[in-house]
């Protein structure tokens, strides 16, 4: 049983220290998306970030910030 | 738009990765690294659907897009697995093929669990949005079992040349990115220079699986203080 905690607690140090890194690592970004597979030319993402579609007047924050991809 | 250096880099890539599985049959390592052959075939699968789907409905089109992001995320995690499965390779030894197993899928699943909860608020594509950032954690997930993975090497004093390679080129494959995206994202740069770089990147990892299959024998050795000094 003490092993499979000990794997279980291992798992989830591996996830933070993961989850730690990539935030890291996205810290700045502009809600590009990292790709590591193949030599496909990647497409631009597609949630972009809100961009207003009407009328000229400047945007102001969005209320309810969209969750972040990265 | 796509220009002939795009085109050559992904044709350079695929025949790469084709050739790793052609190197890995002539050197009969087909089985023995079956999942990692499995990765390749995939990418080389997903690699000619892209350009099928690109030269059909172009590189703007939303089927492309949802195409690429999802078959992204599938290969992310075939490369999971694939280096899971070094895992039981260098442990083979102790026996603890069940608890590689046991903590592979608990990591996946915690993985998934965790993408889930940050995406959960979505109202809409929560699925898309769920694929991705899966795809996203796992990459980051990948890159410490790397690590991780390396330090169980030199701390067991793994002797296995060709498995070594594979396991430092992964972690190298998996470190370029990172480090090329945190770059990116600290400079805001989105020059020229990075977007021709980024792609060569993609090359990394089949051109030095095809090394290791091709150049290096299942028996060769190499001695693990040529590899790096620990200390006593």
């Amino acid at each position: 049983m003490s092993r499979k905690l000990t794997v279980v607690l291992l798992a989830m140090l591996v996830l933070v220290g993961a989850m730690g890194l990539k935030t890291v690592v996205v810290a700045h970004s502009d809600g590009a998306v990292i790709m590591a597979n193949g030599g496909a030319p990647q497409p631009p993402t597609p949630f972009p970030p809100t961009f207003a579609k009407n009328g000229g007047a400047p945007q102001p924050p969005t209320p309810f910030p969209p969750t972040q991809l990265k | 738009m796509l220009g002939p250096y795009e085109y050559a880099i992904w044709l350079l890539c695929t025949i790469l990765e084709a050739g790793v599985l052609v190197c890995a049959f002539r050197k009969n390592a087909l089985r023995r690294y079956l999942l990692l052959n499995v990765y390749m075939a995939a990418s080389v699968v997903i690699s000619v659907a892209r350009f099928d789907i690109l030269r059909h409905y172009g590189f703007t089109s939303n089927e492309y897009l949802y195409f690429y992001y999802y078959s992204d995320s599938l290969l992310t995690i075939a490369l999971y697995f694939a280096l899971a499965s070094l895992y039981s390779h260098i442990f083979s030894e102790l026996k603890a093929d069940y608890y590689i197993r046991l903590g592979t899928l608990f990591l996946l699943s915690a993985t998934a669990l965790f993408s889930y909860a940050v995406v959960q608020q979505s109202t809409s594509k929560l699925v898309t949005h769920f694929v991705l950032e899966l795809s996203q954690n796992l990459y980051f997930v990948g890159l410490v079992m790397t690590y991780v993975l390396w330090a169980a090497i030199l701390k067991m004093r793994e002797t296995r040349t060709r498995l070594i390679q594979l396991v430092l080129s992964m972690g190298v494959y998996f470190s370029l990115f990172a480090a090329n995206f945190a770059v990116q994202n600290l400079y805001h740069s989105r020059s020229p220079f990075f977007e021709m770089l980024t792609p060569l990147f993609g090359c990394f990892l089949p051109f030095s699986w095809c090394y290791a299959f091709w150049k290096l024998p299942e028996d060769a050795r190499i001695t693990p203080s040529r590899l790096a000094v620990v200390p006593r």
